[in-house]
């Protein structure tokens, strides 16, 4: 299977550009065009904790800040913790001559070992420690008390900005919302709250007086000097933090290990990909944490034909030489094949653009009148990339009108070994053989000269019917249609030899 | 490996196991070695005394395809014997390499770790699951080595003995495997 | 915290907290607005995908690779620390003055077009840092990595003019570390080009897949032993982390006296020395005291040009004029994260004292009063918190850049550009 996940020899150019094998795209089946990572729209589906899997609604997530409540992470090595039971034998206060025998929890990092009695932090009785006892001393919280002065002023000085702009707006529009405030029961809150517009403010010279009893922060002439002892006393390593244990807990960035307190367990998410043109999913998982499985899964895997390369012959700059390239259609329905040279099929988009952009304009101009453009925002793509791969190879295709068919694939059929090869006879020769719902297919390649010792890169473009088992919106014509989809390839066949 | 046949040459009895030791039959002993009571040693586990004697104390646990080998250096003088010693209560995980000559008491020696000739190794020490030591270093106690820096820091307290796994395998391993047929080291 | 969330109405209850970025160098601060600290401190770098090296984002010289970079830090950013879609939520980039204008353009690309967020603010580090302050004139000295910004900021506008900037931060102290090392240490030591600073090469990543991979270990015959051996020296390299760690654990800012009796010829007795040992060859570096004192002594030391650090403070005061200048000295505002060496502040006030009574300024200033603020943050961050302060109030939403604004005109306004500064009627930006 490892030709699924690490094969970077043939790449599809996906429709934003990218070059990427097939398993990492996915085809969205309403604009019928390969998608790939890049030029999806990624979405945070539902948070979870990845040690206790449990899930999070998103609101509770931002209220706790990302982080479980239950797990922690290990300060000193960043994994995560692990409770540890023991048992303690603890002197009975009544009669000190008798000993009892306790249960006490600890937490412990089965990586590095470190343990929450190594912060000096006293063991629990309960197996669920809560983080009350753990929290972060004086330090911070004085800290957070100085940053919501600040936040309250920051936000008045706004509403003091914005209160200032519509005093000026006021001058120039009538003051017509108003009008309804002598009725019984309408205030002028419920007014703006009707006509849209944010709750009133209060009165600037509120505003003023508040920020009137603000501190703003003193400097001070005295800092603190370097303590002397630095010059004396010896440093062990192993009491001083590193870098990723400080910046992972930003607030505190404790400088000595003793410090190190746990942190709550950050959350992970599961994602859904959304098609940026139709917005429609090309996947979506299981919201279940421990599940695997897909809600929807528009792998381009399951509806594009796959291209594997199966042998090359000695590539030499210059020379012709076969490359027999294997064809298989993973649909469930029959597909066709043909091949057209890169330089036609941009010749065939080229023509194809200046039609669109001449139906776009008229579009546009619909558009602009009827006003259609509030009801769905315009969609935001960044244009295609040119692709990066540069071909080194000629390669001879048959002429476009050739076509090769495929079955469906039958998964019955994987098991059967009778009809090893067996070619229809409308096939033509450059058929080598076939098999189920594949076909293995040669073609003459010349690797171009001057590139000795650099990759052999092949492009050409597959066209494949496709059938379309989802109306378009407009049409009531509910039977699936054949269409044909075009998608670059490039095969990197091997290394040019001189000879 | 070839340094191994001259010692092969002397008969095999220089291996001495004591009576309350668990030495599966499929594990892979050469040359002169002491295995104390108690400790058990699994099945493809490789122990390989080429420089000279390796003796082993009590309570150890050696597990599947760990490597434990006193190693001839191409250089070294080889006239002189060099003993490994290897003290009690220290557990080989699987596929562990451990060549140095010298090791103290209750150590664990993690998955796929390596612990090079010249480190010693004293008491109470965790080297973490594919730490590769291969410098000279004598490890203070309670070091534990992890990650992929193979950074230090120094535990409070050594890791718990195994006392309960060496007697449960003690108790298992004979219902599914030959043992090696004790020899005590003293008749 | 939530107190304010919720009592405080207006805006933060129905919409969502703003993203609040400030991409560094070296390091990135990322979190919400309206908080007192940022989620994630991280490395402004990634694993290259195709090589497996870990690639420092800001190295990438051409447009198209720091574009992709770019795009999948940001990436990883929102769904591995954020953990919010990206999608219709503002963002607030922490921007220093002299961020080149072309990758402001190129971070409003990615935000818009990529990750289509609804409206982006870029806040000026200098300026915004005041807002940790409630004060509105301060001298905001920021320390980074790369370079030492100085701007003075009066009644919250900055003085433009008076600005001061050099290649002295945490990378100039790093080579000094590497060059001292390098007095001692055998230079097999060095022999990967990642103490070539600030490339980021790490020779030991390149050989994890390696290791990871040899798995077909004979009946207890261990892997490839010859390979090992071979390998083994590469094991031997200092890594400019390991620089970083030695800079972050063991050096520190020395007092001016001691310096001053160094240059007499009488030097005191060095601080002790550190063993520091580079785990996976078990080798140890010895860190001599000397290089613990006098590493960050770059930083003060005047060059050709007679500037360092204080000198910079100083350049500053003295190019503006002379009313604002007292203020502007009894408010020295340090941020950035090689301010928060042990020492610094220290040594920058007893530098201050002594060079402002020196033939040198004694004329030119006349101030002698040097009064520090102390940000309610740490200094690494200070500049994050300043624009998280900033960005939670209403000014988020009249003054960021709409991406409504952003579609049509495809264009960052600009304070160096005529055209974003000429026709500017307060409240609407007309073209």
């Amino acid at each position: 299977m490892s030709y699924l996940s690490k094969s970077d020899i043939v790449k599809y150019a996906c429709t934003c550009g990218q070059l990427k094998s097939i398993t990492n795209m996915y085809f969205c089946r309403h604009c019928l065009k390969l998608r790939c990572g890049y030029c999806v729209c990624h979405e945070v589906d539902s948070h979870y904790c990845s040690n206790c899997l449990e899930i999070l609604p998103s609101a509770e997530a931002r209220l706790k800040k990302n982080r479980c409540q239950t797990c922690f992470d290990c300060p000193n090595c960043l994994n995560t913790l692990a409770v540890r039971g023991t048992t303690v034998s603890v002197r009975d206060p009544d009669d000190p001559s008798k000993v009892n025998s306790q249960k006490k929890y600890y937490h412990a990092c089965f990586f590095c070992r470190w343990t929450t009695r190594d912060a000096g932090l006293p063991d629990q009785a309960v197996q669920t420690v809560s983080a009350n006892g753990w929290t972060h001393k004086e330090t911070n919280s004085s800290n957070v008390q100085r940053v919501t002065v600040l936040l309250e002023r920051a936000r008045l000085l706004g509403t003091l900005e914005r209160h200032e702009r519509e005093q000026r707006e006021k001058k120039f529009t009538p003051r017509s919302r108003r009008t309804f405030t002598h009725l019984p029961g309408v205030t002028s809150a419920h007014v703006r709250k009707r006509a849209g517009l944010p709750p009133e403010l209060p009165a600037p010279s509120t505003i003023k007086d508040t920020l009137a009893e603000f501190q703003p922060a003193v400097a001070k002439e005295s800092v603190n000097p370097l303590p002397e002892e630095i010059f004396t006393k010896a440093v062990n390593l192993f009491e001083i933090t590193t870098m990723p244990q400080r910046l992972a807990q930003p607030e505190i960035q404790p400088v000595f290990c003793v410090d190190l307190l746990p942190a709550y367990k950050h959350l992970s998410t599961k994602r859904s990909q959304r098609c940026r043109e139709c917005e429609h999913n090309v996947s979506k998982p299981e919201l279940n944490p421990s599940s695997t499985k897909f809600k929807i899964q528009q792998a381009a895997y399951f509806h594009v034909p796959e291209v594997r390369l199966v042998t090359a012959g000695a590539l030499i700059g210059g020379k012709d030489t076969e490359v027999v390239l294997l064809f298989s259609n993973p649909s469930q329905h029959p597909t066709t094949l043909s091949f057209i040279s890169l330089r036609e099929a941009e010749e065939e988009e080229g023509n194809k653009q200046t039609e669109d952009t001449s139906d776009l304009a008229d579009q546009q101009g619909e558009a602009a009148s009827s006003l259609s453009s509030l009801t769905k925002p315009a969609v935001v793509l960044e244009e295609p990339r040119p692709i990066s791969i540069k071909v080194t190879g000629n390669v001879e295709l048959p002429s476009p009108d050739a076509e090769i068919t495929l079955p469906p694939k039958d998964d019955a059929a994987e098991y059967d070994y009778s009809g090893e090869t067996h070619k229809s006879h409308n096939d033509p020769k450059w058929v080598m053989h076939r098999r189920a719902n594949k076909a293995a297919v040669s073609f003459t390649v010349t690797p171009e000269t001057g590139f000795t010792g650099k990759r052999c890169v092949i492009g050409f473009v597959l066209r494949y019917t496709y059938i379309n088992r989802i109306p378009s919106p407009g049409s009531f014509d509910q039977k699936p249609q054949e269409v044909r989809l075009d998608t670059r390839l490039f095969v990197d066949c091997g290394k040019i030899c001189s000879k | 490996m070839s340094s191994l046949s001259s010692h092969d040459s002397k008969p095999k009895h220089d291996l001495k196991i004591h009576s309350d030791a668990v030495v599966c039959h499929e594990s892979k002993l050469r040359g002169d070695i002491t295995i104390g009571t108690h400790t058990v040693v699994h099945p493809r586990a490789t122990i390989i005394a080429e420089a000279g004697p390796i003796v082993i104390g009590d309570y150890n646990i050696i597990e599947e395809q760990s490597f434990i080998i006193n190693r001839l250096s191409p250089d070294a003088d080889h006239s002189k014997q060099v003993v490994m010693e290897i003290g009690n209560n220290n557990v080989f995980e699987v596929g562990c390499v451990f060549e140095s000559p010298k090791m103290g008491d209750q150590n664990v020696l993690e998955v796929k770790s390596h612990v090079g000739p010249n480190v010693e190794v004293t008491n109470g020490c965790i080297i973490g699951t594919g730490c590769k030591l291969r410098g000279t270093e004598v490890l203070p106690e309670n070091t534990v080595v992890y990650g992929r820096d193979c950074a230090r820091r120094i535990a409070l307290d050594r890791p718990p003995t195994q006392g309960l796994q060496v007697d449960f395998l003690s108790k298992v391993l004979v219902n599914y495997h030959h043992l090696k047929k004790p020899r005590s080291a003293n008749t | 915290m939530l107190k304010t969330f919720y009592e405080g109405g207006m805006g933060l209850t129905t919409e969502k907290q703003a993203v609040v970025f400030d991409f560094g160098n070296e390091y990135t601060k990322v979190g919400y607005a309206g908080e007192p600290a940022p989620r994630s401190i991280l490395p402004t770098e990634l694993r290259c995908p195709e090589t497996g090296r870990i690639q420092r984002v800001f190295d990438a010289v051409t447009f198209d690779e720091k574009y992709d970079l770019l795009v999948e830090f940001i990436h990883t950013l929102y769904f591995r620390h954020l953990l919010v879609s990206p999608k219709d939520r503002r963002v607030i980039i922490v921007e220093s003055v002299l961020c080149p204008t072309t990758l402001r353009n190129m971070l409003a690309k990615i935000f818009f077009m990529h990750f289509e967020v609804s409206s982006l603010l870029f806040v000026p580090s200098h300026v915004v840092s005041l807002s940790t302050l409630g004060v509105n004139t301060a001298l905001v000295v920021d320390m980074g990595a790369t370079e030492t910004v100085v701007i003075p900021v009066f009644e919250n506008v900055a003085v433009l003019h008076a600005w001061q900037a050099q290649p002295l931060g945490s990378f100039a102290v790093k080579r000094q570390i590497t060059d001292m090392l390098k007095k001692y240490e055998s230079p097999e030591l060095f022999r990967t080009r990642d103490c070539v600073i600030p490339a980021t090469r790490v020779k030991v990543e390149k050989t994890e897949p390696q290791e990871a991979s040899e798995t077909s270990a004979e009946a207890g015959v261990p892997e490839g032993y010859e390979e090992l051996e071979e390998r083994e020296e590469d094991f031997n390299y200092i890594t400019e982390k390991h620089i970083e760690d030695i800079k972050v654990r063991t050096c520190f800012v020395t007092s001016l006296a001691r310096v001053q009796k160094a240059e007499e010829g009488n030097p005191c007795p060095p601080p002790p020395n550190v063993d520091y040992l580079i785990g996976r060859s078990s080798r140890i570096v010895n860190i001599s005291g000397e290089i613990r004192e006098n590493a960050y002594n770059v930083l003060f030391e005047q060059d050709g040009d007679h500037i360092s650090v204080p000198t910079m403070i100083l350049d500053a005061i003295s190019k503006c004029p002379v009313d604002m200048r007292k203020p502007l000295a009894e408010n020295v505002l340090l941020i950035g994260g090689t301010a928060m060496a042990t020492g610094m502040r220290a040594r920058i006030c007893e530098e201050l004292k002594s060079l402002v009574v020196s033939p040198q300024y004694c004329d030119k200033l006349k101030v002698r009063t040097f009064k520090f603020h102390t940000p309610p943050a740490k200094e690494n961050f200070a500049a994050w918190l300043g624009a998280a302060i900033y960005g939670a109030s209403d000014i988020v939403s009249t003054r960021s850049l709409s991406k409504e604004a952003y579609l049509r005109d495809h264009q960052v306004p600009d304070w160096v550009s005529l055209i974003h500064n000429v026709f500017h009627d307060g409240t609407k930006r007309s073209l």
